[in-house]
Order: structure tokens, then sequence, then C-alpha cells
């Protein structure tokens, strides 16, 4: 009896040992590292201040969490951003320097963010092979063999005069000028409005009777945006496909 | 009772030594015996539980001392290399030893080498390793290999046809090795392991080569806290790491991505200027020093014979300048295509200008934008920030060859001839956490740190990093009339198992003994291996 609880205690000692020699390296290895000593690191340029003038130069009022995606499909998440629709820049804000940093365009992929709505916002960066041809970050609406992007660009434009807050007389101001496009990786950018003419327009005259079946049956009434989505989302559903142009 | 318990430990034990044998790398070259100036040729099986993405293999002497070794990258739990054997080597026994950064058991193959000029040592004796347990593999008698004859003529043709199993096929993971080479039947080696003492707080190399060290106060030796340190790379497209050090003034560095051997600057510096550091390197490598005994051991009869044949086969190849591998061109790493200190606003060659004797003259007269003036004998940089429309107050970014240097007095007497193409940034930038007040990087035609002066705060390093792969050459004969004397027939380490695959292999003018090894891992661990030996005439 004597020797049968020797045995068990030398079995569990061995055992007990055994695992934490196997913890101890784990957890050793892992000690007195920083976060992301290793991980890739952003690049960017310090970010001013836009020309104060009414509206908005950005797509997000505050920083918002979220993440981006390096062009080596390495992913930094859970720092702030917001979206400069004006200039088609992602900046972040630097918590160490504490600055704002306009991302470099060029080293990203895209990069997605939580909206105020609790909305994940999604961006690729693409090349424009269109009018003012260059890289440019869209908002994927949709994806699939062919998505549905925008491009949420907002122009300093002239405008009616109006005095701003401090006073002083204007006459420019920040406003949207967003564009559509349907996009597939072979066929290129396929320019739409979002109204249900135009969607219509994009596909050939047997198709459209079809596409109009697919929304009356469905009740979609194209208003806006979200139902713009909405009804795309219904069309691609149903193996419709774009006709483009180009 | 106290047999029952001693039979309980001893039964613990035995299972606990067969479990670590199938979790230690597997080690084979592709001979035993070589002669200085020769190319070893090896392949690892590395065992499925390992997390290192990253494996050393170093031939050492029996005092210990590393001769030259390769770094691997793990891929599919096995690698596959080569090493050079210099011809300073004197004769006999090494080690080649199998560990990754944060191993404790190594696994160690045992091989004899003699130099081409000394031949063996007079004695007809030498010190081999004693008291250790060769690794098991298993001879696996339902491996099929058809149409290998026992004997054949000097450049003939072999064909042979394997038949592999289902059950066993099922069961591979990984490449098999095979191999056609000459073998001494009168001594062979083998490979067993060591323990190596447990390495706390290692950084397991999962994807790149671990460089680490400390930051020390200079006067008062002890650890520094916040020392920015800067690993560069100098290239057309520069390399740049940068480290922020904790209350240990330790430093972490992972290189990948990078083959063969690269110039690497470490430099180290506080917020404060005048705060004198010194940095270091760390070496893991103190962890890993320890040797198996040796004892005299005679050598077979046939051995001297067999290695003067040898050595002056290898003397024909060096004469005849017959290469035995082929080196695979690098793998090209899509890169973002712009340096770390982003895209320049300017780029200047000052070739292109009429020639112009130093650094303050190419500044006024070739870089608007960027002030470089010397005051008292003390040089400043200033560059223009064009989003702000005027000077940073602070010094720029100043690289030469993609190395940041902080005495400007290196650049005064730089003439047009000296520079292959100046960079600007007029912006302020950001890497990381990193902040810059413009940048000017100057590339010259020499695109290393030469230029850099020996001081405490900086470490020099010519760097070995992820070796190649290479494949082994069929014929090294360039003509019919030339010698052939290949001791390796054939060498295919990444053979993908099949059920039934062809070999081919041309026998050189070397004769003697050969033998054929099909090898392989299986998803236990257990490595099985299938020989036949054939002689050359």
């Amino acid at each position: 009896m004597k020797y049968i609880n020797m045995a068990n205690r030398i079995l569990t000692i061995y055992i007990v040992s055994l695992f934490s020699l196997l913890l101890t390296t784990s957890v050793l290895a892992q000690e007195n590292m920083p976060k992301n000593w290793d991980t890739e690191k952003i690049r960017g340029a310090r970010h001013l201040p836009y020309p104060s003038a009414a509206g908005f130069p950005y797509l997000n009022d505050r920083f918002a969490s979220g993440e981006i995606e390096f062009l080596s499909g390495i992913k930094v998440g859970n720092i702030g951003l917001r979206y400069s629709s004006y200039r088609d820049e992602i900046i972040y804000y630097n918590t160490a320097v504490n600055t704002q940093i306009e991302i470099d365009k060029i080293s990203l992929k895209g990069f997605s963010y939580i909206d105020e709505n609790g909305n994940k916002r999604i961006f690729r960066r693409q090349h424009y092979d269109g009018y003012s041809s260059n890289e440019r970050f869209f908002e994927l609406l949709s994806d699939g063999e062919i998505s549905l992007l925008v491009y949420r660009k907002v122009a300093l434009q002239i405008c009616s005069s109006y005095t701003d807050d401090a006073g002083k007389l204007k006459n420019m101001s920040y406003q949207n000028d967003y564009t559509f496009y349907f996009y597939a990786k072979d066929k290129g950018y396929e320019q739409v409005k979002i109204t249900k003419s135009s969607l219509l327009s994009k596909f050939d005259k047997t198709t459209q009777k079809a596409v109009k079946r697919l929304l009356r049956k469905d009740g979609v009434q194209i208003s806006d945006e979200t139902s713009f989505i909405h009804a795309w989302n219904l069309i691609k559903e149903n193996g419709i496909k774009v006709t483009f142009k180009n | 009772m106290e047999r029952k318990l001693i039979l309980l430990l001893l039964f613990f034990v035995a299972l606990t030594g067969k479990a670590q044998e199938k979790e230690t790398f597997r080690l084979y070259t592709d001979r035993d015996i070589y002669i200085s100036g020769e190319t070893l040729l090896l392949k690892l099986f590395v065992p499925s539980t390992e997390k290192s993405g990253i494996v050393n293999v170093d031939l050492i002497n029996h005092e210990g001392k590393i001769i030259t070794g390769i770094t691997k990258q793990i891929i599919d739990h096995q690698a596959d290399g080569f090493i050079y054997l210099p011809d300073s080597l004197g004769s006999g026994c090494y080690l080649l030893r199998v560990a990754t950064r944060t191993s404790t058991i190594l696994t160690i193959k045992e091989l004899y080498l003699s130099n081409r000029f000394a031949g063996l040592p007079e004695s007809n004796s030498d010190l081999r390793p004693s008291g250790v347990l060769p690794l098991v593999q298993t001879a696996d008698r339902s491996i099929q290999v058809d149409g290998i004859e026992s004997k054949y003529k000097t450049r003939q043709m072999g064909k042979v046809m394997v038949h592999l199993p289902t059950e066993l096929l099922n069961q591979i993971d990984g490449d098999l090795l095979v191999s056609v080479a000459e073998v001494n039947q009168e001594y062979t080696t083998s490979s067993f392991t060591l323990k190596a003492a447990p390495k706390t707080g290692q950084i397991i190399e999962a994807e790149g080569i671990i460089l680490e060290g400390i930051v020390t106060d200079k006067r008062t030796a002890l650890p520094f806290k916040d020392a920015i340190v800067n690993l560069s790379i100098p290239d057309s497209i520069p390399g740049f790491q940068y480290f922020i050090t904790g209350d240990d003034g330790r430093f972490y560095f992972q290189i990948k991505s990078y083959y063969g051997k690269i110039p690497v600057v470490i430099q180290c510096y506080a917020m404060d200027k005048s705060q004198l550091l010194k940095i270091a390197l760390t070496d893991p490598e103190g962890l890993k020093k320890v040797m198996p005994d040796f004892e005299n051991k005679s050598f077979p009869s046939g051995l001297r014979k067999s290695i003067e044949k040898n050595i002056d086969a290898v003397t024909f190849r060096k004469v005849f300048n017959q290469q035995e591998l082929t080196i695979q061109p690098i793998p090209v790493t899509k890169n973002t295509g712009y340096p770390f200190y982003g895209v320049p606003s300017k780029t200047v060659d000052p070739q292109l200008f009429i020639d112009l004797p130093d650094f303050s003259e190419i500044s006024r007269e070739l870089l608007p934008g960027v002030k470089f003036r010397t005051n008292n004998r003390i040089p400043t940089l200033q560059v223009f920030n064009l989003s702000q429309q005027n000077y940073f107050n602070d010094n720029p970014l100043f690289l030469i060859d993609g190395i940041p240097i902080r005495d400007l007095n290196l650049i005064r007497n730089m003439g047009s001839k000296d520079i292959d193409k100046i960079e600007v940034c007029q912006s302020e930038r950001f890497y990381g956490d990193l902040r810059f007040p413009g940048v000017v990087a100057i590339y010259t035609s020499k695109a290393d740190y030469t230029r850099l002066a020996e001081s405490d705060d900086l470490i020099k390093l010519n760097l070995d990093v992820f070796q190649p792969q290479a494949i082994l050459n069929s014929s090294s004969a360039s003509s019919v009339s030339d010698p052939d004397l290949r001791p390796v027939l054939l060498w295919n380490p990444a053979t993908k198992p099949q059920q039934a695959f062809s070999l081919e292999f041309q026998t050189s003018d070397i004769q003697g003994s050969f033998k054929l090894i099909i090898r392989g891992k299986t998803k236990d661990g257990s490595i099985f291996y299938k020989e036949q030996i054939f002689e050359v005439h």
C-alpha cells in the first residue's frame, strides 16, 4: 500500500513536471516583448488641416476604430481611422506621437472601420482607369464577381456666399460628389447612378424585363443608396449580370 | 513491489525517450566521408510539432567550435541545403549540428573530413564520438526498387523504378530524399541527439532570423530604457527596422526575405543626445555548447586508400573547374516598392551635372530646399517643408546607403563623383512611431557600411541569412574527354511521393561502391528507408 502510494506520487510529480516544463517554455518566450514589435510599420506624412469651409471634408465625424491591410497582406487593427473624402486619404491617429498621419496610399491594399451606427465600412484601393485615372479608395457596397463600389469624393466648390462662424464671408464649401460603379476584374468600371432607370440601363432589353419583375415582386423602390444596394443584391442573387459597355 | 515501481518508472522514461526521438530533427547527408573543398549536401526532416520556421545547421569541430553553418527556412516540415567544406580544415572527425533558436535537443551527425593537401593523419586513428545512441530508422521492405543492377560500368545510364505501397504512401509526410552516392562500407557514421540547456525567454524564429541584444548606459553599464535602436540593411530599397528598449534594455529584430550574406548595421541612440550608450548582441549560441564524449578509434584498413583516391578526384574537379551545384535564383519577394522613409519628392543624380567638389556645393546648386551649411566647423542640414512653406527646425533623417547617419561631417567632402543618387522628402514623415522632419538619402556607388566609423553605439555585421536553394548538376564534365569524377550521382531531396516513380542517373568515372537510398518520414515522425548497394567498375 505504501509503495502504491509512493508510485502514484512519483507518477503525479512526473506528469506535473512534464506539463509545467512545456508551459514554462511557451510562457517565457512571450515575456517582455512589446506588442507588434515585428510587424510592418505604418508609413505616412503629417496630416494638415484642410481649408475651413461649410460642409465636411471627412466621411466620418470622429476617428473610428478600424483596421488597415498592407500590400503584403499584413493587417494592423484597433487603430483610430478617419477617411478624408476631400483628399481620398486614410488618416490614422498615432497615440504614441499624438499626431494625425495620412497613411501612404501606395502601401495599402485597403482598410475598414466601424462607423457610428455600428456598420462595417470596407474600402479597397484600386486603380481607376477612367477620366483622371489614379489610385483610389473605393468603398465596397456589395462584393462578388461584379462588385458595387462607390468613390466617396467630396470637392471644395464655389457656392453662394455665406458667413462662417468666425464672421468671415466665404463662397467655397465641401460638396459631395459621390460616384457609383459596377466593377468586374476583367471588364473594369461601369458608372451607375442610384436611380432605377440608371440601374435598368445596365442590362439588355430582355434582362430589363426580368429585373423589373424581380424588383416589383419584392416591392423594391429605389430611392436612396440603401435601397439601391438592396436592389442590386437581389439582382445579383438571381444570377443576372450587368452589361459592361466599355 | 519495489521492482514494479522501478519498472513503472522505466516504462515512462522509455515512453518519453521514444516520443522525444520522433520530435527531433533528422539529418541526412549525401555521404559520410568528405574531402576539403567539396560540398556537403544535406536534408532535414523536421518534427511536425516544431514551431520554429528556421533551422541552423552548423559544422563544428570536436572542440565545439563552429567552422561554418547555414540557415534554412523550414517548409512543409523539411529543409535541404548544402555546406561548402573549406580547404583550410584539417583532417579529422567533425560534427554537423542541427538546432533552432529554442531547441533543447540537438541533432548531431558525425562525418569524417580529410584535408585535400594533407590526407589522413600519420597515426591510424582519430577521435570519434563515444557513448552515444544512434537515432533509429527502419528499413522498409515493402518499398520495391526495380531495374537496379548489382554492377554498372563507368558512364552508364541507370534507370530504376520505385514502387511505394499504398499503406506507406498514405502515411508519408513531406517529400522523399532520393540519392545515389559513393559509399565506404567500412566507415559509416550515425546521427544522435544531445540535450542542451533549456533556454528561458527565447523568441521562436517563426518567420525570420532573430537578432537580439542589449543597450546599456556607457557610464553605469546598466540596461538603458527608451533607447531607439535602428537596424539598417543597405540596398537599392534599404531595409529598416527600429525597436524602443524597455526596462531591461533589450532589443529584438526579425530579418526575413533576405538570402545569402547581407550587410547589417545596428545603431542606438537616446533622445538626450549627451547620453552615451553601448550596444551589444546577445549570443544564444552559448546555450548550445554541449558536446559528446570523444575517444580515439582506429581507421579501417581500406579508408586510407579510398580517401587518397577521392583527394585525386576532388583535385581534378577543381582543376577542370567542375561545378557541383547550380544555385537557384533567389525567390523574388513582393515589396511595397518604395523606401521606408517614403516616396521622395525629389530625386537628383549629381553625375548628370557639372562636377561639384563637396556636399555644400551640391546642396546649393542641385538641391533647392536642402540647406547644408557649416558654421564654426559644425555642419547643419535642414529641409524645406513644402506643405508648411518653411524650413524644419530639426535635422532631417539623413541616410547614406539606407543607414541613418548622425555625424554630418561624413558628407562634407562628398562630391558628385562619390554620389549615385540623392533622394529628398520635403514633408514631415512618419515610420511607425518615428518622426522624420524631412529626409535626405544619399546613395553611393559602394552601397555598404564602410563609411561608418567603429563606435560603442554601433554594430556592423555581415550576416548570413537564408541559404538559397541549389540543385546538383547531373554531369560535371563539359565534354566527353573531360574526366567525370562525381561522387554523388543523384541527389533529389524533394521527390514527391507517388505510387510509382522512375529514377535516372549516370555513373561517373569513379569506380567503387555506390548506394541508392530512398528515405522519408511518416506522419508519426518515424524515418523509413530503402537502400541498395551496387558496384561501378
